[in-house]
């Protein structure tokens, strides 16, 4: 039995990193029912909607959308109406947890807030994570994962000092804000089991970003000078960086920290062996890097990483993503698994970083379609005749279509 | 929102011991946010201390006359790492240090461990505690053939395939600084362990558990949307030059009057709303801007447009006024500007953590809220060694045996 069998979330959230906390909860086997409409249908399966595109049902083929949302069920429910936003406290009253990241504000105006939704399940864990938190003058300020690295420090500590700041990652805050939303959801749920209380919990996906930013934050706390932006060198070691290697755009990440790593760096590199101790290679780092560039760009970088890496030598071919899907150490320990999913055939899936066995947790289910267990969440798990269920697709409180949003 | 106290008065995680055998950094996120939520997480240290008590960045000297041979107690990044935990030094490869830990581990919860091997290495630990979670955090993970590679946070950054996209078009693509990648494999075993840990407690679980966390596969978070597009298109994007990254355009930080701006305008909405910030007239309806990828297709001829807007106009100026028309910009702080954001302040996203030798300093708090039972803001710093004696009585070592481990270099006191 998965750890967290039992458990029912009710997933509000939309993207990548509220999908991506609850799918760790998915992934752990608790029940996650996605809850989306056909009109206000997750924005990560596409945010520039058109009615060709409604037709030809691509909101159904998202890599982003089908990645992020394996393993829930998902029902379409129009919150905006009095019988959808009834139907949500029915299903929040017999939840544990709730997780949400609407912009502030739409869920006061709709009487879903933690407030009203409390009254239906005073136990129930609810978790907002807006990205800047759900307090403070920014509240109710609009980011992505981008604007979130912006404002978290990260891209002074990036790159070379004569860039500007600089960022690392199209969306770089939001896997973040994903792990760090499921690990608040764990802790609140831990203290649930134990004593029975529920609470509100937020987190802002700003902060989240911190941590990975400690080494620069820290540095300028006790000394009052920001780190030196190096670029791919170290102040203490060399060679560190990331040398050419043989073919266009190929490079590979070479790091050697230890006396021991630079001795097998130069039985296997001869060139290599005029240089010296630690101290007389940073001396000479120019000449050194340009020596160590000379001597890969004659070689394969994936040859050259499993040669050094032999060696005891941190070396990386700088992947691209067909790379990461042919990697022999993710293929090794089944790390994509292949699931058959409506709409877009057999796909590749990322399974849990953490296994409990030599074998990982299975994707069980890919990511639902569009109201695909309406009639399971609704009329199962909540007791709706069928005459009521269709009775709300009529009004258009459920469905299993996308509807061209209004005033997009 | 706000809720009372917790009626019991008590932390989230209280109740639970955890014990740090592996001294890396993601052993010791994980750890910590064990530790910043009411659990007894103790670092069971090598005589010598953890490696994290090696890594920078470094406490200044507290004087002239200061050596600058560091101690184990210099690191300010491993007091950040051990904010609000107690700190063995117990030599464990040693039988008797074994012996000892074997006892400490009686009524823990959760072993972090950061070692490749068999799971056989944790049976004496099973004997006494058989719901222990072990939970194993590694570069690669205890199998496949890169098990015993050396990882780094750079190698992990260049084989999840983020590397690639950063930095210029010609080359060399840049690294990410700092413990980036192990951060994130500490907090993804975070989830993973609390999971199990509760997974016991709610009886769905009975077996010995040893989690494997993966730091390479923690760190696919960022990429593995990317790689399934790839798996669809067959196609990888280029590099395109710092802070351009597909799909989106605008997006990048450019330089304003007074500072910096991020930008992103992703929707049509938020494209719309940025040209009537900046005045961009005409360019903003024109029919092939009006998707991400259209802009991006000609950001050669938009970028320089922007960039001069923005570089008239005050950094804060744009961020407010574009967050009032709806669109995700951000001011872009230093890290000596990060502690004064008005946001960050409000929301005391910097809290204090004393440490004995060093005194007190600034670092991030936890970056989650829990309204009825909140994390301390402050907290303190362990030096090496300082909880020997006192953690080791409370499992039954007494004296006369505490003092021959002493002699034997099994113990450290701090």
């Amino acid at each position: 039995m998965r750890p967290l069998a039992g458990i029912r979330v009710i997933d509000l959230s939309m993207g990548w990193a509220g999908p991506l906390a609850a799918r760790h909860l998915a992934d752990m086997g608790a029940e996650v029912i996605k809850v989306e409409s056909c009109e206000r249908f997750d924005w990560w399966r596409g945010w520039e909607a058109t009615e060709a595109w409604i037709a030809q049902n691509a909101a159904e083929q998202s890599p982003s959308f089908n990645t992020v949302n394996r393993n829930k069920l998902d029902v379409t429910l129009d919150l905006t109406s009095a019988a959808g936003a009834a139907l949500l406290k029915r299903l929040v009253a017999i939840a544990d947890v709730v997780v949400e990241n609407y912009s502030a504000g739409v869920l006061p105006k709709l009487g879903l807030d933690y407030a009203e939704l409390a009254k239906a399940n005073p136990q129930v864990v609810m978790l907002s994570m807006p990205a800047f938190g759900t307090t403070g003058p920014w509240a109710g300020y609009r980011a992505y994962g981008s604007t979130v690295e912006h404002a978290s420090g990260l891209p002074h500590l990036t790159g070379a000092a004569h860039w500007p700041p600089a960022m690392s990652h199209v969306a770089y805050g939001d896997a973040v804000g994903g792990l760090t939303g499921a690990a608040a959801l764990l802790t609140a749920l831990r203290h649930r089991k134990r004593t029975g209380e529920g609470q509100f919990l937020d987190l802002s996906q700003a902060e989240g970003l911190f941590p990975l930013g400690a080494h620069g934050i820290l540095e300028q706390a006790v000394t009052g000078k920001a780190p030196q932006r190096l670029g791919n060198r170290s102040a203490t070691c060399a060679p560190h960086g990331v040398y050419p290697t043989r073919g266009a755009d190929q490079w590979l990440v070479l790091q050697v920290l230890t006396d021991e790593q630079w001795r097998a760096l130069c039985d296997i590199a001869p060139p290599l062996r005029s240089f010296g101790d630690g101290a007389d290679r940073l001396a000479r780092r120019d000449e050194l890097d340009a020596t160590v560039a000379a001597w890969t760009r004659a070689e394969d970088s994936r040859e050259l990483m499993h040669r050094l890496q032999r060696a005891g030598v941190p070396a990386a071919a700088v992947y691209d993503m067909r790379d990461v899907l042919a990697d022999p150490q993710l293929a090794a320990r089944g790390f994509w698994q292949m699931t058959e999913r409506a709409y877009v055939g057999v796909q590749p899936g990322p399974v849990p970083p953490y296994r409990d066995a030599d074998a990982p947790y299975r994707i069980e289910t890919p990511a639902p379609t569009l109201g695909q267990h309406n009639r399971r969440v609704l009329g199962e798990l909540l007791g709706l005749a069928d005459s009521e269920l269709e009775g709300l697709a009529r009004a258009g409180v459920i469905g299993d279509r996308p509807v061209m949003p209004q005033g997009a | 929102m706000t809720n009372s106290g917790s009626a019991l008065g008590a932390q989230a995680l209280a109740g639970l011991k955890v014990l740090d055998i592996g001294g890396t950094v993601g052993t010791a996120y994980c750890g910590k946010l064990f530790a910043a939520h009411g659990a007894d997480v103790i670092d069971v240290e090598p005589p010598g201390g953890a490696a994290t008590r090696a890594l920078a960045p470094y406490f200044p000297p507290r004087s002239h006359r200061q050596s600058h041979a560091r101690t184990p107690n210099d690191s300010v990044l491993h007091a950040y790492l051990s904010a609000n935990k107690r700190s063995v030094a117990l030599d464990i490869a040693h039988p008797a240090g074994r012996a000892a830990f074997v006892e400490l581990v009686r009524d823990a919860a959760v072993v972090l461990d950061a070692s490749v091997g068999p799971r056989s290495a944790f049976d004496d630990v099973f004997a006494v505690a058989p719901s222990v979670v072990v939970s194993r955090i590694t570069w690669f993970g205890q199998t496949g053939p890169y098990r015993d590679y050396a990882g780094t946070d750079s190698v992990c950054h260049a084989l999840i395939g983020m590397v690639r996209g950063i930095g210029p078009v010609e080359g060399p693509p840049a690294l990410p600084s700092g413990y980036q990648a192990q951060i994130v494999g500490g907090l993804t075993a975070y989830i993973g362990t609390l999971g199990h840990v509760i997974g016991i407690e709610l009886g769905n679980r009975v077996e010995p558990c040893v989690l494997d966390t993966s730091i390479f596969e923690a760190n696919t978070c960022f990429t593995d949307v990317g790689a399934v597009a790839a798996f669809n298109t067959g196609t990888v994007a280029p590099r395109m030059g710092v802070n351009r990254f597909p799909p989106t355009f605008p997006l990048g930080i450019y330089p304003c009057r007074d500072g910096w701006i991020g930008v992103t305008a992703l929707t049509p909405s938020q494209w719309a709303a940025f040209g009537a910030l900046l005045d961009l007239g005409d360019l903003t309806a024109r029919p092939e801007y009006q998707t991400t990828l259209g802009r991006l297709a000609d950001a050669a001829t938009l970028e320089p447009i922007i960039m001069q807007r923005v570089a008239e106009r005050s950094a804060e100026e744009i961020f407010h006024r574009g967050q009032a028309l709806r669109i995700p910009l951000a001011l872009v702080p230093t890290m000596e500007q990060l502690f004064t954001v008005d946001q960050y302040v409000a929301r005391a996203a910097f809290g204090e953590i004393v440490h004995p030798v060093h005194g007190a300093f600034k670092a991030p708090v936890t970056p989650f809220r829990l309204y009825r039972t909140p994390a301390p803001r402050d907290a303190v710093a362990p030096t090496l060694g300082q909880h020997t004696r006192a953690c080791l009585a409370a499992v039954g070592v007494d004296a006369r045996r505490f003092d021959d481990l002493r002699r034997a270099n099994v113990v450290v006191e701090g």
